[in-house]
């Protein structure tokens, strides 16, 4: 096993990640030592595929905007479950974020005098969300990874997936990882440690996500007893290609696309008319499968799905060369359809996390509900704020992404600087713990295949835990991943390598799906309401009175204790949510 | 087959019970003692039972919904995703991988199904999945934009993720291989160390003088259209090492810096908020550096993503010769 010691260690390499270590590099004046940890390429992160674009206050006067318009439709757009201290903190930080990306690279699309364009998202009331084409995090993405390279005090290290979190008391270590080239261990020893690895939502079989994200740092978290919050929230875009499941970016009823039903009618008239199209994205994912089951959907014969139209013709062909390039793209390589030309088929597929690491404010990640983990915080998709709260609306992640990887960055460096010395104490027999761990799961003979585990777990949850739940489908979910989750210790790793065996990281990355599902399930089971995007057929209502807490789960002796907590509210009281 | 044996017992339960308490009435009527004890123990019987399967039902369909495909409620079965591969047509699939102990290629068929929309990372992850998992791919965005899934289909370069495998079929077989231009390291999975090194070479990083306003942004660097499209084709490049395999300099020369760098340099050069200045050309007037590139144009058509890296090279050399004083004829 190999021993580094870093000031500062980032997991994973998204936009949060990258901002964390850039900003610790900054804020440090480059005198820390920090270490990006990646189990991908760095500048491979699913932040790559995110398209529509940031949203964040320009230009007020010119479009008749402000930070407070800004703050009440994310508010309303979560459901009244967004914390509003943090939403306040977003919606402030959000306009420097954008000029940050411009500063570093970033080829926004412009207005008129060079100003950055800004276009129509799903919530917003106003048009407030900043893009590069299609391709907005993916350009995000390059330029982080560039300016990054520019930092000598950095070293990236590729391909290195983590196992698990060393945690000794109530402080954090560090964790232990294998280098995918080669399977040799490593254990990343740090004062200051980022976890920004992204959501969970593989967890579904159709999902918008890269294969990536399996929600590791969640579930090592997890693991570690770090509470966890709000997990039954899982978002689900409503546009997402079938049958492969490849994002089609809001931004295309953003510049004015139409949802058509089977008999051509443009039928969000019926679940929010005067949003249409641009509602919030669990009200048109709701609106989607009503129609589908309601006979009103087209059905996909060789995939069993339904699907409705989305309907670009009616569109100038150069808007979609300029503006929407990429998906263009796409469905002319994945299915042969020009959007000028034909309608593309779509239906709602898992997109966003809303839930993961329970954090403060300021991204430091919680002990329990009142009390603080030692150097450890938590940025990006898998930490939650919460500034979501049930539901989010597009274009708000990447400017969370960006202001809590900045925050995070900068905390995580100021507590290195503070804290002068590498923590010592059992940190090394810890890690050659979870050496011996992994190898033995390496090498030995189970007999359940990964895949076969992982494929079960997709039907119980796009069946049971999709966007209309009911209380018999999630027991019996629930039931279904206890089984799996026994499964799992007998494993069976067939690639026995140790080059480059995708085999063993998928096998760790399953064990981390199944723990993600249990904390959706049981958490969804538990709250006995309507909210955002976790509908239940037996409560179908909102019940401020009970619910207007977030879910706190803990993993305690083989089971997980649920805590609540209260949203905090700042001014904007709930009211009945219509569009 | 529980559920509907408990049905059974309903049944006989709704019509049992007022039967049994219509004949408990008549035999009270004709006041016969004997018949009025029968009938009111079946009666008691039949509650009994009528009771107990109602607490069964009950139990069983909390812990089982009334069947599997029907999740409960019946309502969400559009949504069951039917298994992969039972569609479509077989073919073969040949596989070079590269075998990382005996450093050699082992040439391994597999048969797979698929439509005309599956794609070529799509049968990959199948064969690994359900039949060989320890095949080994590098992938993750399978929407052709994270620049993972470069390799070799039929002898062309491409993304894996975006290319059709039935439009690369011949004669009902396709074959897959590595990339060669990158050191390899298992199966389809190539090392890509050397190429990053290239990419971070060059100083790929917008370079302002403001570093002030760069990290506390006040106001944005304006930009009209006309500056934004000098650039914007070069920055589309997605890292994913295909141009480098193709190109014919750098596989016979590896010192020649290559065609993906040098496209960045000239991205970052053609930007116009970068401070710079001549510094980049300066750096890439190298018999290494752009003038290495023979302009072959093989990096141009591997390109996925339309990044034209010729082109920029060729415009590298014009800025060169047009800028820097030494070059002046």
């Amino acid at each position: 096993m190999e021993l580094l010691d870093y000031d500062v260690v980032v997991l994973g390499s998204g936009i949060a990640g990258l901002k964390a270590a850039i900003h610790a590099s900054r804020s440090s004046r480059g005198s820390l030592r920090i270490a990006v940890v990646s189990k991908l390429h760095v500048m491979r992160s699913h932040s790559v595929a995110a398209e529509g674009g940031i949203s964040g206050v320009l230009y007020p006067d010119a479009n008749q905007d402000s930070q407070k318009l800004h703050a009440y439709d994310t508010i309303k757009g979560s459901d009244y479950l967004a914390d509003q201290d943090a939403v306040e903190m977003l919606v402030k930080g959000a306009p420097e974020e954008i000029k940050f990306f411009d500063h570093i690279g970033v080829p926004w699309n412009r207005r008129e005098k060079g100003m950055i364009s800004q276009r129509a998202f799903g919530g917003m009331s106003v048009p407030r969300t900043a893009f590069a084409a299609d391709k907005t995090g993916f350009f995000m993405m390059r330029s982080l990874y560039d300016e990054l390279l520019s930092y000598k005090n950095v070293d990236l290290f590729n391909e290195h997936f983590a196992t698990s979190l060393i945690r000794e008391g109530d402080t954090i270590h560090g964790f232990v990882a294998f280098d995918l080239a080669n399977r040799k261990i490593k254990a990343f020893r740090s004062k200051s440690l980022v976890i920004a690895t992204g959501g969970a939502s593989r967890v579904y079989h159709l999902t918008t996500n890269s294969y990536s994200n399996t929600g590791d740092g969640t579930a090592m978290a997890f693991r570690a007893g770090i509470p966890i919050k709000d997990m039954e929230f899982v978002q689900f875009h409503p546009t997402a290609l079938i049958p492969s499941g490849i994002l089609i970016t809001e931004a295309a009823r953003g510049e004015g696309g139409y949802l058509r039903n089977v008999h051509g009618d443009r039928f969000m008239e019926n679940y929010a008319k005067s949003k249409m199209e641009l509602a919030p994205r669990d009200i048109v994912s709701r609106a989607i499968i009503s129609e589908i089951r309601e006979g009103r959907g087209f059905k996909d014969h060789e995939s069993g799905f339904g699907y409705v139209h989305l309907d670009l013709r009616h569109l100038d062909s150069k808007k979609i060369d300029e503006r929407l390039p990429m998906i263009k793209e796409i469905t002319m390589k994945m299915l042969g359809i020009d959007p000028g030309k034909a309608p593309i088929p779509v239906r709602p597929a898992t997109h966003f996390t809303m839930g993961g690491i329970h954090t403060d404010i300021k991204g430091r990640v919680m002990k329990n509900r009142s009390h603080y983990m030692e150097g450890v915080w938590a940025a990006g998709e898998c930490g939650c704020v919460s500034v979501h709260g049930s539901n989010r609306l597009g274009s708000n992640s990447l400017s969370q992404c960006s202001v809590w990887g900045r925050l995070t960055g900068e905390e995580a460096a100021a507590n290195a600087q503070r804290k002068g010395k590498m923590p010592s104490g059992k940190f090394v027999a810890l890690a050659e713990r979870e050496e011996a761990r992994v190898l033995d799961i390496a090498e030995r003979k189970g007999h359940q295949n990964p895949y076969a585990l992982r494929d079960s777990l997709y039907e119980v949850m796009d069946e049971h835990l999709y966007v209309f739940r009911t209380l018999s489908g999630m027991r019996f979910a629930l039931k279904k991943i206890t089984e799996l989750r026994k499964k799992a210790g007998d494993m069976y790793i067939a690639d026995k390598g140790t080059t480059y065996n995708t085999n063993l990281r998928e096998a760790f990355e399953i064990v981390n799906l199944l723990d993600i599902a249990w904390i959706i399930a049981e958490g969804a089971l538990r709250r006995h309401e309507s909210r955002g995007a976790h509908v239940v057929k037996e409560y179908p209502k909102r019940d401020d009175k009970h619910w207007l807490k977030h879910t706190i789960a803990i993993k305690s002796l083989g089971r997980i204790r649920f805590e609540y907590l209260p949203v905090k509210i700042r001014g904007w009281q709930p009211e009945e949510r219509k569009y | 087959m529980r559920a509907s044996r408990l049905t059974v017992f309903m049944y006989a339960g709704i019509i049992g019970v007022p039967v049994l308490f219509i004949l408990m009435v008549a035999g009270l009527l004709l006041n016969n003692a004997y018949a009025l004890d029968v009938i009111s123990m079946l009666l008691l019987l039949a509650l009994v039972l009528f009771g107990v399967s109602g607490i069964f039902e009950v139990y069983a369909h909390r812990r089982y919904p009334r069947s599997g495909n029907k999740a409960g409620n019946g309502e969400f079965i559009e949504n069951k995703v039917q298994p992969k591969s039972r569609q479509g047509k077989e073919i073969s699939v040949v596989l070079k991988r590269f075998n990382s102990t005996t450093k050699e290629f082992d040439r391994v068929t597999y048969k797979a199904r698929v439509d005309d929309r599956t794609t070529v990372l799509g049968a990959l992850l199948d064969i690994k999945d359900y039949q060989d998992n320890t095949v080994s791919v590098r992938c993750n965005c399978r929407m052709g934009i994270c620049g993972s899934c470069g390799m070799v289909v039929n002898g062309k370069p491409m993304l894996a993720c975006e290319t059709s495998i039935l439009s690369a079929v011949k004669n009902d077989s396709v074959e897959v291989a590595p990339m060669t231009g990158h050191p390899l390291l298992k199966d389809m999975v190539t090392d890509f160390a050397d190429f990053f090194e290239r990419h971070r070479s060059v100083e790929p990083t917008l370079y302002r003088k403001d570093a002030r306003e760069k990290y506390a942004p006040t106001e944005e660097y304006k930009q009209s259209q006309e500056e934004l499209d000098k650039f914007l084709p070069y920055s589309y490049c997605i890292m994913c090492g295909l141009c480098l395999d193709a190109c014919p300099v750098v596989n016979s020369n590896p010192n020649f810096i290559g065609p993906q760098a040098l496209s960045q340099v000239y991205r970052y050069h053609a930007d116009s908020r970068d401070q710079r200045g001549k510094k980049r050309l300066f750096d890439v007037d190298t018999i290494d550096g752009a003038w290495g590139c023979e302009f072959s144009g093989s990096c141009s058509k591997a390109c996925p993503k339309g990044v034209d890296p010729a082109a920029a090279i060729q415009m590298l050399k014009g800025d060169i010769m047009k800028l820097l004083p030494e070059n002046g004829e």
